[in-house]
């Protein structure tokens, strides 16, 4: 056997590459998990559907449409936000005028979920879709030469992307009078309303936020695997849940490091663990189980797991 | 719609769903394992819901058992009908290990725990193909097909079915059945009434284990064959539609709501298919209707089938305002049952902490975030006496109850209760250690009635078990009677006895205050917790009131009381404790608080 690839700093750049890079989508994709449970203190179990969707959004736009990397970002990101703006209408907000408690709406949301995977099922086949070369060239740069760490454009525009994003919502939460509203309605939605807030208002733009974020990991995903299919959600749900657990629920800073963590213990295990790609699925929710036994409010300690 | 109609349309519905499960039986006999398998699926969806717990385990305990009862009647040549049960075991104990980190924690912890639960589970049968039969290529799909599988027969399966519907009738109507209530309708509240919160929900998760696990196992056996994507996440999706359908508030619910939603796909694309050409072969149509089903009835009949046979509310109950109390008779009902349940026995059990203090607080402080709600607080209580606690909006006073309760635990600083620390113990063992407590707002049992809120507050000196009620045992019927007149008693006291069937949320505001003052007394408290007991009553229900509390102190009932009524605390304590901004500012009698200078300042400011 050998095991002469554990001494080579090639190999292990490598998958640091990929692992964070992988960690990047995890933590897009928590930060719009996170951020709704943050503000509203409800799992949107239709997360993963409005990413799926997303990712079909931008492939028509990209791959059937025709038209540049950039719009197809765009598209795919608004396509998110009308999706949540619905669900939030649709699923949501009927609940919380009847005073419903949170486990109606996360029953709510497993319901539009299913609908909507059943639908894009309907519509769309089994059949996988992919990105035609033009959109994104697959063809990837060599760091220290042909031997060297393998990065593609794809990876490039992730670790970019995700890192505006990231750096954006943090300033627009921490920066903006909308942030501000929306941190206030987190903390005591009563007290925000006696204060005039609209409540309603910043429980939409908090829903618009997730659902872009949704869309931008959907479209990001589909461009690293180039594998669109109904199912795609599925992937990536529990990991989510496992990143938004690992930093803590409600925690955005939290969601970024646990995505980071969760990408990059996940590539590691498949590279240097013997039969570690026959796990790699079970990771997310032996972390995830980990964490709820150990240190329920998330490696960061500000979540909010004990009982009120 | 009439009175007659109105009755008689659950019964309609019910009969709608046998006969459309009829028609799909004739057609596919073999459809009837699937649906009395569906209908225990559900039932499993059910023992979690019927908690207030989101599990999305069902399909995974479900696969657990198929295959481990496939490996033992298989492998391992156990016979099939014990091969059944043991794998439900199996599934009990995973469903120990799952449940006891998590179920300590928020809900929502364990609807993600069992999301990613299925997920392990179908990679576990993939990664041991030697057992399993494993995976097949990249599809994951494949047969763990075994020709000496002895089948099952139908009648069994509906045998097992009506077993255990039967058991969940028969709790539902027992001591645990109401504790399950309360906990759902109050968790909060069902804590301080002694019931252990965790406990029960650590029951209902094992019971739906269980009974998950004994339906993939009739699977297994009914099926012949087994392949790991037969309990894919979206059958827990399924399963969660069946029982939310049906409803978590009666045992017959999720039988009924399996039965309709296995039954409407195929109906439709029978009854319609030649109409409407794509229903034939619309595979999804089965989970969309499903996942309609799921977010229609949550959003607008949240209580499912099962609500439409619920009682129908007492008529007029919303507008009757109840008759104001005349003054001669007070609050005190002095003609009732009165003196026979006797409000006060405990103090018989009046022993161990000779010469130390009743309940004694030293240095409690208690912070939230950045602001400290109480700081250094530090008194004693002696027993037999009523202690007032005033002090302005904000001064700590209800933090103060929680702590003692033991909703929150202090930040620090120790609470002496019978010369035993009991700060950071958890409420329902507070509880039953003498400790009760009414609410500053009211925290009833809503969709309980005023008898049956009362009911548990009995909970922690009834004794009846499940096993009791299931064997219909005369001790746990005796017990249930006498818990009744007890209750019953203490309504009446408080001139409630009319109320007592009322549902709790429908009654008048003071109503629901005396409800939850009777409620408390009737787990026979030492020390009695009133946080605004007055709170929305008149002058001369408060006097009333004020005369109760007396009559309870006489009983030997410790009492601390929070109130902003003045005339009252002055009347009726024996010593008063002023708090301001979560300090302890004064402490004395009643006369000398009233003239301290701390006091007149924080109250009045100074001139």
């Amino acid at each position: 056997m050998d095991l002469s690839f554990f001494a080579d700093p090639v190999f292990l750049v490598q998958n640091l590459v990929d692992g964070l890079s992988r960690g990047a989508l995890y933590g897009v994709f928590a930060m719009g998990f996170t951020l709704i449970f943050g503000v509203l203190d409800i799992l949107n179990l239709a997360h993963a559907a409005t990413f799926m969707w997303c990712a079909f959004a931008g492939w028509f736009v990209m791959a059937a449409g025709g038209l540049p990397l950039p719009l197809g970002l765009a598209a795919a990101m608004l396509a998110g936000a009308a999706i949540a703006l619905v669900l939030e209408l649709l699923a949501f907000r009927p609940l919380r005028r009847e005073g419903a408690d949170k486990l109606s709406s996360m029953i709510s949301s497993i319901g539009a979920s299913l609908i909507m995977v059943s639908v894009a099922e309907a519509a769309f086949g089994v059949q996988t879709r992919r990105f035609p070369d033009k959109v994104l060239d697959p063809k990837p740069f060599f760091i220290g030469g042909s031997g060297g760490v393998r990065i593609s454009r794809a990876q490039i525009l992730i670790l970019a992307a995700s890192i505006v994003l990231m750096v954006g919502l943090g300033l627009f939460i921490r920066r903006t009078r909308m942030g501000k509203a929306i941190r206030a309605v987190a903390a005591n939605q009563k007290a925000a309303r006696l204060l005039g807030i609209d409540v309603n208002g910043v429980i939409v733009v908090t829903f618009l936020v997730a659902g872009a974020l949704a869309g931008a990991a959907g479209i990001l995903v589909a461009l690293l695997t180039n594998n669109i299919v109904p199912g795609m959600g599925g992937q990536i749900e529990l990991r989510g849940l496992a990143v938004v657990i690992l930093g803590g629920m409600g925690n955005i800073e939290g969601a970024v490091v646990g995505g980071f963590l969760l990408g990059l213990v996940e590539t590691l295990t498949i590279a240097y663990l013997p039969g570690g790609s026959d796990i790699k699925d079970a990771i997310a929710f032996l972390i995830l189980f980990l964490i709820l036994l150990v240190k329920p409010n998330g490696i960061m300690g500000r979540g909010k797991a004990e009982r009120a | 719609m009439s009175e007659a109609r109105r009755r008689a349309s659950p019964y309609i519905v019910a009969a709608l769903i046998v006969a459309a499960d009829a028609y799909l039986c004739i057609k596919n006999p073999q459809d009837l394992d699937r649906l009395l398998i569906n209908a225990m699926l559900a039932l499993s969806a059910f023992a979690t819901l019927h908690a207030r717990l989101l599990s999305l385990a069902s399909a995974g305990f479900a696969a657990i058992g198929a295959y481990a009862s496939a490996i033992l009647a298989v492998k391992l040549g156990l016979p099939v009908y014990l091969s059944i049960p043991a794998a439900a075991l199996v599934c009990g104990l995973v469903a120990l290990v799952i449940g006891l980190p998590v179920l300590r924690l928020k809900d929502v912890y364990l609807a993600i725990c069992t999301l990613g639960f299925g997920e392990i589970v179908r990679v576990s049968i993939i990664l041991l193909p030697g057992l399993t039969g494993g995976s097949t290529g990249a599809n994951l799909s494949t047969g763990f097909a075994y020709e000496a599988m002895k089948k099952t027969k139908t009648w069994t399966l509906a045998l097992a079915l009506a077993f255990l519907c039967y058991l969940f009738w028969a709790a539902s109507r027992s001591r645990a059945g109401r504790a399950l209530r309360a906990i759902r309708e109050n968790s909060e509240a069902a804590e301080t009434m002694g019931i252990d919160v965790v406990a029960y929900k650590n029951m209902a998760f094992l019971a739906s284990a269980l009974i998950a696990g004994l339906a993939g196992a009739f699977y297994a056996h009914s099926v012949g064959s087994l392949d790991n994507g037969d309990f894919k996440f979206n059958r827990a999706v399924d399963i969660l539609g069946y029982a939310v359908l049906g409803g978590s508030g009666a045992w017959f619910g999720p039988t009924l709501g399996a039965g309709f939603l296995t039954a409407l796909p195929i109906l439709l694309r029978d009854l319609l298919g030649s109409a409407i050409g794509f229903l034939k072969n619309f595979a999804q149509l089965p989970n969309i209707l499903n996942g309609l089903a799921l977010m229609l009835v949550i959003i607008f009949a949240p209580g499912g089938i099962a609500a439409l046979f619920a009682r129908a509310p007492v008529r007029g109950a919303f507008l009757s305002v109840p008759p104001p109390l005349a003054p001669a008779a007070g609050i005190t009902d002095k003609v009732g049952v009165a003196d026979k349940a006797g409000v006060a026995e405990a103090p018989a059990r009046r022993a161990g902490a000779e010469g130390k203090p009743f309940l004694s607080l030293k240095g409690v402080s208690r912070s939230f975030g950045g602001v400290e709600a109480l700081a250094q607080v530090s008194f004693d209580l002696e027993e037999g006496k009523i202690y007032g606690l005033i002090g302005p909006n904000g001064a700590g006073k209800t933090t103060l109850i929680n702590l003692v309760s033991g909703l929150m635990p202090p930040s620090s600083g120790k609470i002496e209760w019978l010369g035993r620390e009991i700060q950071g113990r958890r409420a329902h063992r507070i509880a039953r250690s003498g400790i009760a407590r009414s609410y500053q707002n009211i925290q009833l049992f809503g969709e309980m009635s005023a008898l049956e809120n009362v009911i548990v507050g009995r909970h922690t000196h009834m004794r009846s078990g499940l096993a009791a009620a299931w064997l219909r045992l005369p001790s746990q019927k005796r017990e249930e009677a006498e818990a009744r007149e007890e209750a019953m008693g203490l309504l009446s006291r408080l001139a409630l006895g009319s109320i007592a069937g009322q549902e709790a949320s429908k009654l008048s505001y003071g109503d629901q205050r005396r409800v939850e003052i009777a409620r408390a007394l009737a787990m026979r408290p030492r020390l009695l917790l009133l946080d605004e007991p007055a709170a929305g009553m008149n002058e001369i229900e408060t006097a009333a009131l004020g005369d109760f509390i007396l009559e309870l102190q006489g009983h030997g009932v410790t009492i601390l009381v929070v109130e902003h009524h003045m005339d009252l605390i002055m009347k009726i304590c024996d010593e008063i404790v002023v708090l301001n901004f979560g300090r302890k500012i004064a402490e004395g009698p009643p006369q000398a608080v009233a003239r301290d200078e701390a006091v007149l300042e924080a109250y009045l400011g100074r001139a």
